[in-house]
């Protein structure tokens, strides 16, 4: 049927900033869906807290709005803009529940703006739990037994009635956030607190527990014409117990009979359409006994998901793009399949390859955390391999996640080696067995560990319930190791002498070069040569959809070793694109952004673009974005075998963060011409040294530093410049390991741990300037022409990791003449640089002095923010220097200074790690931005809070407990919000320095002291605000109860003396001025009209 | 065990044999299913071919007798890509191994199968040769052109039932005979769920016999398309039509095209897979179905039949999927009418017994 043409103008709604369980792929969903509107002729409005998204490129949508995702703003803007239509199914939970708290407060009604994608009673009937457990029943779908309860008694009851274990599932909650088992009772009372506390709606579902049942997706679609098909069915690794985010997962499945496919198939059919969903697709979520084959239904996605990107990618076929069709009113064989280019959309996808998925984890970051996977999402990325065989798919996957590892295992980098796994200690087996039987982000090197110890499959299925065709997969690895083996070198110079079907053999499973160097007692590079020698090169084959019964005019590449080749290089120039891999905290979207703009700008050059990438959730790796998309994962062997292949006239690494940065020089020694500042210049900018030098040359200020290999020559520096110091490695991104230390025993537990991550390479050594103030820096330059994109004043003092700081663009409490000092110096250093492309440099400011901290001579994590703060597409035109063009020509040869201010806060994942402390520090924690704008700063910082998920009361009880170091600084804070009619409550210390200054104070005794406490007067939802500075380097227990419970209840906080500064700011000029709505393309054209 | 697949022209590939050793010959053709190996190898449909799944995990989760579509294996040969160590499944009595030695079929895995099929999309489907014996390409060539010079006899005798069969109800509302030239299980099954009484016959039983049964309806099945067999068949059911109503099911509905006086025409490349859209025109709602089929009705013989509709088409390349005769009472389908799960019974089914009435 053809589009509906009563519907003119559609709402999109975002999913907001990164947080776990909702990344990157809304973003590639968001857009690819703008894309699909506009063909078609809407007018398209869309709002997104998160600066960092392709998606809320002005370009993208008619009107964009980066405003907080809450009921309030996006009412503001439909006021304002009236649209005909919303359509929430592309923006996750986010957006999803966004639209329905939309629905349930009348404001869709009051406007006339219907629902489209997923009609509200689409989403209620999958979302509420008593209403889904009915719709299934009646369609003879089993669900596991279970009840709902509002209360923890209520809870109780219900629980005991259906017997241990019990999964507990707070409703409305995305990446199954405060999702838990219980095994007793004991467990089930705290667990049933902490669930009702989460749902927005306290409701929690207590459910039978289906652990080590197979976990089974499948995806489907559906128009209004009721046409339904399937995408692709997934098997999750991990069996039920992990929650689906964390698991490895294959597509297709690989352990169901036909009969039982087709019976999934038939139970999703069933489904979606009892749900409902008439215009767009949805994930269906079972599990299945292994033993006799029951089926239970766990959930249904009425709405892109995660699983919905990835079974995308891994099919080849459009989900968003055709969702966004579907929901408009056509029908599936009315949308073409662009891959094919000759069959349409009503066609389910097949494959000739085998799909894994694996998730990045950072639990490095959190050391207090458990390290353990259960059925609360923790992973922060993933990364998706192709492969012809399972093993070949495992092997490129572990590789893709960039955690330092080449294989499974075998890649030198294994903490139990094969003598010790010989004949193994009970001591050591019994640690080998906890690891796979309780599942955690190690557990696949585990498995290949018990394998060696010589555990059989079946006891490794006990200890795991992951199905034993993959254990048996896992096992021929190892097997194939040892026939490796055999060839051992004796010198690693020696020339390596493996038949050449022994080795076909192992690059058909998937075997690195790296892994086979070591298996050799050789080297990656010898290896690869005796590999070229014998002509044994990686062969490319497509994601076409159709496995090869048509010939796809837009397909996508992964590698393997077959007989022949379908790679399809043009003659035309080209360049490839390095991208960032697997989200991870402190690489994120940002880098995906800028790798998307580059394809863009060489597009509009003429010069074909080849992206290399293996993140399934990104815009990067969507079908259209570059001309060439080789699914690969980002190492040396993958990318040389891609640049052999495709000979581009050079490769682009500056934008994929530090993932291709840290491959740069390696490239160039391979002959490959790095794009844009040189690879000499990255070095000088990375060593310490050498960029100490150039420092000096320049006469430019530095904290006091040095570098050491170890302890001895790291106390030497540090007694030297004077504690506290920062002590970081080098080389790495996110403030990995990075730490201040005040004291030389604390020094050499930080050094050990930071020569781990760093490597070959130094630490670095830097005096720490308390108080400073710190700036950012985005510099672009064409080597002639050299222009400051923005300045960024940190909100929180320096010492906090930039990437976790809120920041302001312009700035707002710098002087001119700091101003100019920050601008002299960095065209200072860009020239010397002699910079062709972007430049990131972080400045302190301390007592009137700049120093510079550190120059990134690449795209940094805020060009998408600044991008769009100043209306200027910084990625793209530093692509087009890397080609040669001049920033003249480009038109961009002045800074600009907003009229109007942006915030951009961080988003942190707390809440998924339960007893972490929330104060911040030099290493990064974030998994996500949001951006605040506005005509002040106030009102900017106040929306970043908003967006940020911080529910700023406008009135109320606020509770403060400062170190006494902020004492002076806190009464003007409490000042004023007495002022504004906040009641201020405050522990006996900071009372006393408040009071002084004629606060009225209640004082709250401490937790250890008295009740009720701050603590009770939390959990009874009197705090509405809380303001608590860490008292030092070992924070007291009771800090970190109060602020582990502010994650727990929701309560807006901050936890530096700057941030409640710009808080309260903020709440005075919401208070006073209220808040508005103003669109992208608005502030632009004002700023256009005034330059 | 060394082995090639070798075809007609000169394309080949180099693999190992699964314990069966020997020679075999037949028209080489692809299935694109992911799952469904045991199936697709009894299905009847396929005797004589060699057959290459485009999916490269095979025998994963293993065999059990309920899966056999037919009595026994009726491939010339099998071609995959990576065959399984072990199976897991907890339906599976047999491995996949043991199965094909079983069925004595000879079997080759470590073929880089994808390019196989795109070689095949671009070429056309042609004869092949699978051996373990011969790796002489000279040799090869020539086993095939004797091949294909050979007058290839009918397989439907062994095929099919060799004595009409009642199966299902005895006494039921209503009784339908079922021309067997190949059918598949999934489709008794169906039928039985449907409570009829059924009479399985011969490919060859003469129309005047079918007529003296006075069955309410016939059904001819699918099987292999190419046989020399079917001539007979088509000759029976020009005496049966407008005598009774006729379901014709993929190579049955072919036959039941020829009686009427359409012609057949081949594809360069089977529809084979279980994704093929089916679209009536100028109706939005279609089937996704499962085909395996090298040949189609000719659209223009087709439309020249008077009292015949077509009334479904594929999606893809716009050939004959259904046809229809109100008047005469008359269905056929060339894709494959397998129930759509848990045993529920396919619409067609259900819409011909509809028009018995």
């Amino acid at each position: 049927m053809p589009r509906r043409k009563d519907i003119k103008k559609i709402l999109m709604i975002g999913s907001g900033p990164i947080i776990i369980g909702q990344a990157c792929e809304f973003d590639y969903s968001g857009s690819q869906a703008c894309k699909a509107l506009r063909e078609e002729g809407y007018f398209t409005i869309l709002v997104n807290s998160n600066p960092a998204t392709i998606m809320t490129d002005p370009g993208l949508a008619d009107v964009t709005y980066i405003e907080p995702l809450s009921v309030q703003m996006v009412t503001e803007i439909i006021k304002k803009e009236r649209p005909d239509a919303i359509l929430p199914t592309l923006g996750g939970q986010t957006g999803l529940n966004l639209a329905f708290f939309l629905m349930k407060q009348g404001i869709l009604k009051k406007y006339g703006v219907e629902s489209i994608g997923s009609s509200v009673e689409a989403i209620s009937c999958a979302e509420d739990r008593e209403l889904f457990k009915k719709a299934m029943q009646e369609i003879g779908v089993d669900v596991p037994k279970s009840g709902i309860a509002t209360s923890v008694e209520e809870g109780m009851k219900i629980g005991l009635g259906i017997g241990f274990p019990l999964i507990l599932r707070p409703a409305y909650c995305l990446g199954g956030s405060g999702s838990a088992t219980a095994y007793n009772k004991e467990e089930l009372e705290k667990f049933l607190a902490k669930g009702l506390e989460t749902s927005p709606v306290h409701q929690i579902l207590v459910e039978q527990s289906v652990l080590g049942w197979k976990e089974i997706e499948f995806e489907v679609m559906r128009d209004c014409a009721d046409n339904v098909i399937m995408i692709t069915s997934m098997e999750n690794v991990d069996p039920m117990g992990v929650h689906t985010g964390d698991s490895a997962v294959v597509a297709p499945a690989q352990t169901l009979t036909a009969e039982e496919y087709t019976n999934f198939v038939n139970l999703s059919k069933k489904i979606i359409r009892r749900i409902g969903i008439s215009g767009g697709g949805a994930n269906i979520q079972f599990a299945q006994n292994p033993d006799n084959g029951h089926i239970v239904i766990i959930e249904v996605n009425p709405r892109l998901s995660r699983s919905s990107a990835l079974a995308s990618k891994a099919t080849g076929f459009p989900i968003a793009r055709v969702a966004t069709k579907l929901a408009i009113g056509f029908t599936l064989p009315e949308v073409m399949n662009q891959i094919t280019g000759k069959t349409t959309s009503f066609f389910e996808p097949t494959v000739d390859y085998c799909v894994f998925k694996i998730c990045r984890f950072t639990f490095e970051k959190f050391p207090r955390a458990e390290r353990v996977l259960n059925t609360s999402m923790k992973a922060v990325g993933e990364a998706m391999s192709i492969g012809r065989n399972f093993k070949e798919a495992l092997q490129k996957g572990i590789r893709s996640i960039e955690i330092s590892r080449f294989g499974f295992g075998a890649d030198g980098k294994d903490k139990i080696t094969d003598e010790m796994l010989v004949k193994p200690e009970n001591g050591l087996l019994k640690v080998i067995k906890d690891k796979i039987r309780v599942p955690n982000d190690e557990r696949f090197f585990y498995i290949r560990y018990a394998l060696k110890a010589g555990l059989s499959i079946d006891e490794i299925y006990e200890l795991t319930h992951i199905d034993r065709w993959f254990i048996d997969n896992m096992k021929q690895l190892v097997e194939m190791e040892e026939e490796i083996k055999k060839f051992r070198s004796h010198k690693p110079e020696d020339e390596v002498k493996v038949p050449y079907e022994l080795l076909l053999e192992a690059k058909k499973d998937g075997f690195s070069d790296r892994q086979l160097g070591f298996l050799l007692n050789s080297k990656e590079d010898k290896v690869r040569e005796a590999r070229k020698k014998q002509n044994l090169l990686a062969t490319y084959k497509l994601v076409d959809t159709c496995a090869g019964e048509f010939n796809a005019k837009q397909p996508y590449y992964y590698s393997t070793y077959e007989t022949n080749d379908e790679a399809r290089p043009s003659k035309n120039k080209k360049v490839v694109i390095l991208g960032g891999g697997p989200n991870r905290i402190g690489q994120g979207i940002e880098f995906d952004y800028c790798c998307c703009h580059a394809a863009y700008a060489l597009k509009e050059e003429g010069i074909d673009s080849v992206m290399v990438n293996c993140n399934p959730e990104t815009v990067s790796t969507d079908y259209d974005t570059s001309d060439r998309l080789y699914f690969e994962p980002l190492t040396f062997e993958d990318i040389m075998n891609i640049i052999e292949q495709e000979k581009p006239m050079g490769v682009i690494v500056q934008f994929g963060g530090q993932t291709p940065l840290n491959l740069a020089v390696s490239l160039r020694k391979a002959g490959v011409n790095i794009l844009g500042t040189s690879a000499e210049s990255i070095d000088i900018a990375e060593d310490r040294k050498r960029f100490k030098q150039m420092l000096h040359k320049l006469d430019l200020l530095q904290p006091e530093n040095g570098t050491a290999f170890n302890f001895t020559e790291a106390r030497e520096v540090a007694r030297k410049i004077g504690y506290p110091v920062l002590v970081r490695p080098s080389y790495v991104l996110g403030g990995r390991a990075m730490e201040i230390v005040y004291d030389e025993e604390k020094l050499e537990g930080f050094i050990k741990e930071a020569a781990e991550v760093s490597g070959e390479h130094p630490v670095l050594i830097d005096k720490f300037l308390e108080d400073a103030i710190e700036v950012d820096v985005d510099l672009i330059g064409d080597g002639e022409t050299f222009v400051i994109g923005g300045i960024m004043e940190h909100i929180e003092e320096a010492g906090i990791h930039s990437g976790d700081s809120a920041m302001s663009l312009p700035t707002y409490t710098l002087s001119k003449d700091i101003l100019e000092k920050v601008r002299e110096a960095s065209y200072k250093m860009a020239k010397e640089l002699n910079v062709l492309g972007l430049m990131n440099v972080q400045y302190a400011v301390k007592d009137e002095k700049v120093y510079v901290l550190e120059v990134n001579p690449r795209a940094s994590r805020t060009v998408p923010f600044v991008s769009k703060v100043v209306g200027v597409p910084l990625a793209k035109l530093a692509t087009k220097i890397m080609l040669g063009e001049k920033l003249k020509n480009l038109k961009f040869t002045q800074e600009i200074i907003p009229k109007h201010v942006a915030v951009k806060e961080s988003v942190f994942p707390f809440n998924r790690f339960p007893g972490v402390d929330v104060i911040l520090g030099p290493e990064m924690k974030s998994t996500g931005e949001v951006m605040g704008i506005d005509r002040d700063f106030g009102l900017a910082y106040i929306k970043s809070q908003l967006a940020a998920g911080q529910n700023i009361p406008s009135k109320g009880n606020v509770f403060i407990s400062v170190r006494d170091k902020d004492k002076r600084a806190i009464v003007f804070v409490a000042k004023k919000l007495q002022d504004l009619g906040f009641h201020i409550y405050a522990t006996s210390g900071t009372a006393a320095a408040l009071e002084t200054s004629g606060i009225t104070v209640k004082i709250l005794p401490k937790i250890a002291e008295g009740r009720p406490n701050v603590l009770d007067l939390m959990k009874d939802g009197k705090i509405q605000l809380v303001i608590n500075t860490p008292t030092g380097r070992i924070p007291r227990q009771d800090e970190i109860k109060i602020r582990s419970q502010v994650i727990l209840y929701g309560i807006p906080y901050t936890t530096t003396i700057s941030g409640a500064q710009a808080t309260v700011n903020g709440m005075e000029a919401m208070l006073k001025k209220g808040l508005g709505v103003k669109s992208l393309q608005e502030y632009h054209k004002k700023a256009k009209t005034k330059r | 065990m060394k082995a090639i697949i070798m075809l007609a022209d000169g394309k080949s590939f180099s693999a190992t044999a699964l314990g069966v050793k020997g020679e075999a010959i037949g028209e080489v053709i692809l299935n694109t299913a992911v799952v469904g190996y045991q199936e697709m190898m009894t299905d009847p449909a396929n005797a004589g071919k060699i057959l290459v799944f485009t999916y490269p995990l095979i025998g994963n989760y293993g065999v059990a007798p309920k899966f056999n579509e037919s009595k026994k294996v009726w491939l010339a040969g099998l071609v995959i890509k990576e065959k399984t160590r072990i199976y897991s499944n907890w339906q599976a009595k047999a491995s996949f191994d043991d199965f094909v030695k079983e069925q004595g079929l000879l079997s080759i895995t470590g073929v880089d199968t994808r390019t196989l099929a795109v070689h095949l999309r671009q070429k056309g489907q042609m004869l092949g040769i699978i051996s373990t014996e011969s790796f002489d390409p000279k040799d090869l060539l020539l086993k095939i052109e004797r091949f294909r010079k050979k007058q290839q006899e009918s397989l439907l005798a062994q095929i099919s039932v060799n004595k009409i069969t009642h199966l299902g109800k005895a006494k039921a509302k209503k009784k339908i005979a079922v021309l067997d030239l190949g059918i598949t299980r999934g489709i008794v099954k169906q039928l039985e769920t449907l409570g009829l009484s059924l009479i399985l016959l011969p490919y060859n039983t003469s129309a005047e016999e079918i007529l003296r049964l006075k069955p309410d309806g016939l059904i001819v099945s699918n099987g292999p398309e190419e046989d020399s067999g079917l001539d007979v068949v088509a000759e029976n059911l020009k005496r049966l039509i407008n005598k009774l109503p006729i379901l014709g099911i993929s190579s049955g509905h072919q036959v039941l095209a020829r009686a009427l006086g359409a012609k057949l025409s081949k594809l360069k490349l089977g529809h084979r897979g279980v994704n093929y859209p089916v679209l009536s025109r100028a109706v939005y709602k279609g089937e996704i179905t499962v085909q395996n089929h090298s040949w189609v009705v000719d659209i223009d013989s087709l439309n020249k039949i008077k009292g015949i509709k077509v009334t479904g088409f594929n999606l893809n390349d716009r050939t004959v999927e259904e046809m229809e005769s109100k008047k005469m009472k008359l269905l056929g389908v060339q894709y494959y009418l397998t129930s759509p799960g848990f045993n529920e019974v396919n619409p067609v089914l259900k819409k011909f017994i509809k028009m018995l009435n």
